[in-house]
């Protein structure tokens, strides 16, 4: 009995003892971490074989590119590469490479010189070359690539010397500097592939990231975290945050809990609903930016019913998107007639939207030879998105107009990196999307989501649209040097687009974020992209 | 010539003097080196306390450590100051350096101490850390968790309003489906021609009954604020009042429509708060997930210490190989992302220092171990400092007996002939007066003093003869003068050799007492740091008591520590006690020369208490074979100096350098009131050229050890000459010495035994 209590009497004191050293020592700096309470998994994390913003944020932090957007704009300017000349045809491209980049290191790679033109090259070339040891690993495509048309633009990738590197097209490409500023343009490091053959497992290249960015991949736990530490090497000098975590909420209900409790000091897409009261909110501030986004819905034009035009255009007259965008979006956005964003150069306003009138798509559906209607599935996305906040009751509505018809819809939906995989399958037959812009070029819509390229398995052309006149348009509009001359053949597309309806474009849309007050250096990006470079915590 | 035995004796005692300063000086060096021994062990002492104090505690046992081991060092520098010999030089160098190096030793062991305590610390401030954070991660849990509960009031409220809504206008569109139907049926019963009445009434109900609905779902739509709703509800009434089909087509699409977005919003409401209930329900496990692992990591914290406290390597490696799993546990627990990264990160860098704290204790306990072997070095060093300094003192204490017994040698011979010339230059010219007294006392009638006349020589010697026996009345006076001169010569020889034997008396005593200091100052050294140990342990021991921190363990080896330090105290301070008594009577002894009785087995033990040094330098072992009771009269003194003299012999003599040896002393009783002692080594034994000349004076095989060839020649004359018995030796080559004293014990032994005998 004694001996318990001396013990007890001894295990307190030590405790005591415990508290009394903590006091003395100055405890250690508490690691500043920044939260961001993003709205779903990204399907990998290496954006080379990304597509959708959720995939490209979260492999964003680790990665450079040759050139990037400067932060909330559309703006090219240097990052890797610190110069570059374009030869007077338009087809050559001579990049001078930043001397003393670092690449991060992991358990397995050290390295052991900083980045070259034989990284710039491999980032290329694995996309590019089928027979490329690293082209055909863990089954992924390039589908930003391919729909971009890069294997048909690129004509040589040389390394002229270390810190030189020419890429030579087979014809001129206006937006080929934007497009190397987009996320799938990423630079890896061809000395980790390297020694990722030696130690046979090539697969690492993309589920474990090896970058020049300003945070080194720490982890990513399906359903729950992606955690980044600063880099102490960045070439850009080190962030102010130490950790950086991609806390994974799909719920944007939850997400403003957390970011109300401080257990998230950024968060993705409020609810349209709780703007108000965020705006409100003394500790929150309230981050607004018209998007360069569309919502759509998107009739797989491959196979019946929806191959038929006629039964396109019933749809699109049925859905009373007004409703829609009136009770979803609550005046976050604007009802969308084209595939393309208002704000976007080339958009054609003189196009009128398609009529809500139930009674003239009846009529349509009985032409098609569908009097009493089918069955059909419609597709919704779990996850909210800056062009829509909420897909599910989005289907619904739909759902709901299109009864009438005859039209029963059968919703579904997928966990986010596997509805995106079944959508580029091109499984459902109608399904909700949508399309935020990467480098501000008209082609990055036009093209990318409607070109034929894009028609395929793996391509972002979920409708499976390929209409020649209308991508001889896209096509041709891409190699012309100058805007007016664009922008004629794209609103000419938008008309064809219009007349053979394979999407309901829905909504334009506000993107809305929100941050706790002490985050200092945020910005909201009109390209969908959360940089976290340069951000701070000041509380 | 009377003057020179006394410049020898000066010069004796002059040369006396100065050895007796070395002496001194070597017993300064025996001191000193007790002293170092004392430091040093106190040191040690110091070093173990410093290993399990509590890191607070560890910079005053390091400073007191310092300053023994610098006081320590001191005394070794002042000792080799005092250094006489290589040897002593030597050992002082060796002693140094191997201080040097214990010092260096614990240097190392502060460093890497202080290191590993600075790694408890900061583990210990991340363990605070990571519970700081759980408990943030906890307060902003709760924060969240009244806010979620606001937000599901909220959003529940908005649900019922909608709910309302929606029954109503679903109730409101039923009804006016109802309506359209029966006024279809009712044309159809018209042509039937039925009751207009009851057709009239049965509209006029249906009319009231769909306005009722209508205003329901108004009243609905004002309440949930939704009021243009409501007017536009009420302009479609207003239609509907007016009657016709169109009006009642509108509402039923108006209705629809509003269906449409408010059932939807229903369901985007269930789901959020579906979404909400299951999110609180999750920070709750977080909650908890959290909480468990803090306190998993204060407990692993706890039992680190512990483990490190008790310098136990396996426990840390085992606590090393739980943070692992601990670490990955909080890897894949729901823990707020806001702080997972944090923890793990700690854990990791808690279980990266504790990983360094277990080679820091391996580098530590291989130290301890140097340090351990180093203190042993140390200490024997210091004792072997020690016995070489007082056997340094005991050999000057020989060398300056052994001169006053050649010097007084010399002196006596020297005294002896100088007598006898002084003596025969006396008694010659007496002689040959005497010898003409005798011839002439023996012719007297040769003319008595015939011749005397005579111009011859005869007539001189006649006339001379005549002269003395005139003059011999004359001369002998002077004749007698002479005597007493001479008489006076040889008495003050016998004084100087009184003189003499005193001085050498003196010598063998400083010689006892420089031993038995040093015997005493091992046992007293030893008590007095054994009490200072005792001493600071019981106040170390109060301290904790008072501060409530003991633990029966801590109990239990203090009264073992206790114990063992009384049981030292008592076994040294009793040998101290001891060796005093045995001192008391063995200088009694040396100083009086007296005649009498003691037990003869007590006082042999004392007397080889006193030679303990002598032995113990020369590793060599005596044991006592006496009757226990067995009583001698006779001169200790001098058996005392003849057994010592034998033995040192043996020691000397018997064996070579560092083999070690035994000696045997048995004593026997051949005969009524006589004693034999036997002294027998087992060492080289005596050659048999040379067993005749042992007893010789500066008979000696070992004079380039400085030795004087006398020990035996006065073994010899004491038995003969004071004691009156016999000595004999016998010896075989290998085999050892055995000498043999046979002498009278008087009848007080023999007395007893004879009472008995008669009681018989």
């Amino acid at each position: 009995m004694i001996d318990a209590m001396a013990g007890a009497r001894r295990r307190v004191a030590g405790v005591a003892a415990l508290a009394v050293m903590l006091l003395a020592a100055s405890a250690p700096a508490v690691a500043k971490t920044l939260v961001f309470c993003s709205e779903g998994n990204p399907e990998a994390l290496n954006p080379q074989i990304v597509t959708t913003t959720t995939g490209m944020n979260a492999g964003r932090p680790m990665f450079n590119n040759l050139v990037e957007f400067a932060k909330g704009t559309t703006t090219v300017e240097p990052a890797l590469a610190e110069s570059w000349t374009v030869s007077p045809d338009g087809v050559e491209y001579v990049f001078h490479l930043r001397a003393g980049v670092k690449f991060h290191s992991n358990a397995v790679f050290q390295p052991t010189r900083t980045m070259n033109a034989d990284d710039v090259v491999f980032s290329l070339m694995r996309q590019w070359k089928e027979d490329h040891p690293f082209h055909n690993i863990s089954g992924y495509s390039f589908d930003f690539f391919r729909d971009l048309g890069m294997p048909e633009l690129l004509k040589s990738i040389e390394k002229v010397d270390d810190r030189t590197v020419r890429i030579t097209l087979t014809r001129p490409e206006a937006p080929f500097l934007a497009n190397l500023a987009m996320p799938f343009n990423v630079v890896l490091s061809a000395e980790y592939a390297e020694r990722l053959l030696t130690i046979g497992r090539p697969d690492m290249l993309d589920t474990q990231p090896i970058g020049t960015g300003p945070f080194v991949f720490q982890g990513f736990q399906k359903d729950v975290t992606v955690r980044y530490r600063a880099f102490d090497d960045y070439w850009g000098g080190r962030q102010a945050i130490d950790t950086l975590v991609f806390s994974i909420t799909p719920n944007p209900a939850v997400r403003l809990t957390k970011l109300k409790a401080g257990e998230c000091h950024v968060m993705a897409f409020p609810n349209p609903a709780d703007v108000p009261k965020i705006a409100e909110d003394p500790n929150l501030t309230l981050l607004s930016q018209e998007g360069l986004n569309v919502g759509y819905l998107a009739m797989n034009t491959s196979r019946p019913p929806f191959d038929d035009v006629r039964v396109r255009r019933a749809v699109s007259m049925a859905i009373d998107k007004a409703a829609i965008v009136a009770a979803v979006y609550q005046g976050a956005g604007t009802v969308a007639k084209n595939p393309i964003p208002p704000t976007l150069w080339s958009y054609n306003d003189a196009i009128s939207d398609v009529r809500f009138d139930r009674a003239q798509a009846q009529r349509a559906m009985a032409e098609a030879g569908y009097p009493s209607g089918f069955d059909a599935d419609l597709w919704y996305m779990p996850v909210s998105r800056p062009y829509n906040p909420n897909g599910k009751r989005i289907a619904e509505m739909i759902q709901s107009d299109l009864a009438p018809l005859g039209i029963r819809l059968r919703l579904e939906t997928r966990e986010w990196s596997e509805y995106r995989r079944e959508l580029q399958a091109g499984t459902p037959a109608l399904a909700l999307y949508g399309w935020t812009g990467d480098n501000g070029d008209p082609d990055n819509f036009l093209n990318v989501l409607l070109g034929c390229t894009s028609a395929r398995t793996g391509g972002n052309n979920i409708a499976r649209w390929c209409d020649p006149t209308y991508d001889d348009l896209v096509n041709r509009a891409k190699r012309l040097p100058d805007r007016p001359a664009r922008e004629a053949l794209y609103r000419q597309a938008q008309e064809i687009f219009h007349d053979q309806a394979p999407w309901v474009p829905l909504a334009h849309s506000v993107v809305f974020m929100a941050t706790r007050k002490g985050v200092k250096g945020f910005v909201i990006d009109p390209l969908g992209r959360h940089p976290f470079d340069g951000v701070d915590i000041v509380e | 010539m009377g003057g020179i035995p006394i410049a020898i004796a000066a010069v004796i005692a002059a040369a006396a003097w100065l050895l007796l300063r070395e002496a001194d000086r070597a017993r300064n060096g025996a001191v000193l080196a007790g002293s170092i021994y004392r430091d040093l062990l106190v040191a040690t002492a110091e070093r173990d306390r410093y290993v399990i104090a509590p890191p607070a505690d560890r910079r005053d046992t390091a400073q007191r450590f310092a300053s023994q081991t610098l006081r320590a060092r001191d005394d070794l520098a002042a000792l080799a100051g005092v250094a006489r010999t290589p040897e002593q030089a030597e050992a002082v160098a060796l002693a140094s350096q191997t201080l040097e190096q214990y010092t260096a030793q614990m240097r190392r062991l502060t460093a890497s101490t202080e290191r590993n305590d600075r790694l408890v610390r900061e583990m210990a401030e991340r363990a605070t850390v990571l519970t700081g954070l759980a408990e943030q991660a906890r307060m902003r849990q709760h924060a969240s968790n009244a806010d979620i509960v606001t937000s599901l009031t909220e959003k529940d409220r908005r649900l019922r309003l909608i709910r309302d809504i929606v029954d109503k206008a679903q109730e409101l569109r039923a009804l006016v489906a109802a309506a359209r139907l029966q006024a279809a049926r009712l044309a159809e019963d018209g042509r039937g021609g039925a009751a207009a009445n009851d057709r009239e009434r049965g509209q006029a109900f249906a009319r009231s009954q769909l306005r009722n609905a209508v205003l329901d779902l108004m009243r609905a739509l004002e309440a949930a604020g939704r009021k243009d709703d409501a007017v536009t509800l009420g302009e479609h009434l207003a239609g509907l009042d007016a009657g016709g089909a169109a009006a009642e087509t509108a509402l039923v699409e108006w209705c629809e429509r509003m269906l449409k977005v408010d059932d939807t919003e229903q369901r985007a409401l269930h789901e959020e708060l579906a979404q909400l209930l299951t999110y609180s329900v999750q920070a709750n496990e977080t909650e908890q997930a959290t909480q468990n692992i803090a306190i998993a990591v204060l407990k692993l914290g706890q039992r680190t210490s512990e483990a490190l406290g008790k310098r136990d390597i396996e426990a840390v490696i085992a606590i090393v190989r739980e943070s692992d799993k601990l670490a990955s546990t909080m890897a894949s627990l729901p823990i707020s992302p806001l702080i997972q990264t944090e923890m793990i990160d700690a854990i990791g860098e808690w279980r990266d220092r504790l990983f360094t704290t277990v080679s820091g204790l391996r580098e530590q306990n291989a130290t301890l171990w140097d340090m351990d072997r180093s203190a042993v070095e140390l200490t024997e060093g210091a004792r072997s400092l020690n016995d070489m300094f007082t056997g340094a003192a005991d050999r000057l204490g020989a060398t300056i007996r052994t001169i006053l017994f050649v010097g007084g040698s010399f002196g006596l011979l020297f005294g002896a002939l100088a007598g006898f010339v002084v003596a025969r230059q006396i008694t010659r010219p007496l002689r040959r007066v005497q010898q003409s007294m005798i011839r002439l006392a023996e012719d007297p009638a040769s003319g008595g003093v015939s011749d005397s006349d005579r111009k011859d020589e005869l007539g001189d010697m006649a006339r001379a003869a005549n002269f003395f026996v005139h003059e011999i009345v004359a001369r002998e006076g002077a004749l007698r003068d002479a005597v007493d001169r001479a008489d006076a010569a040889l008495e003050e020889l016998r004084r100087t050799q009184a003189t003499l034997i005193q001085a050498e008396k003196m010598a063998s005593l400083g010689q006892l007492v420089a031993g038995v200091a040093h015997e005493i100052n091992t046992p007293v050294g030893v008590a007095l740091t054994t009490a200072t140990l005792v001493g600071e342990e019981a106040r170390q021991f109060a301290e904790e008591a008072k501060g409530q921190q003991l633990l029966r363990s801590r109990l239990i080896a203090f009264t073992e520590r206790m114990s063992e330090g009384a049981r030292l105290l008592t076994v040294n301070l009793t040998r101290a006690a001891d060796l005093v008594h045995s001192f008391k009577q063995v200088s009694a002894d040396q100083v009086s020369g007296e005649r009498r009785a003691f037990d003869l087995r007590t006082w042999l033990n004392e007397l080889l208490t006193s030679l303990g040094p002598v032995l113990r330098r020369r590793s060599l072992t005596v044991d006592v074979d006496c009757r226990p009771g067995l009583t001698v009269e006779t001169y200790p003194g001098a058996l005392g100096q003849v057994l010592t003299n034998l033995i040192v012999n043996a020691a000397v003599h018997g064996y070579d350098d560092g083999c070690g040896g035994h000696v045997r002393i048995a004593v026997r009783e051949p005969g009524p009131g006589r004693v034999a002692i036997e002294v027998a080594d087992d060492g080289k034994g005596i050659p048999p050229e040379r067993i005749e000349r042992i007893f010789d004076p500066f008979f000696t095989t070992a004079r380039h050890r400085g030795n004087t060839g006398l020990g035996l020649h006065i073994v010899y004359n004491l038995v003969v000459q004071t004691l009156r018995g016999q000595i004999e030796v016998s010896s075989e080559p290998g085999r050892g010495t055995t000498f043999r004293i046979d002498i009278p014990g008087t009848s007080l032994a023999v007395a007893p035994a004879e009472a008995e005998v008669e009681a018989v």
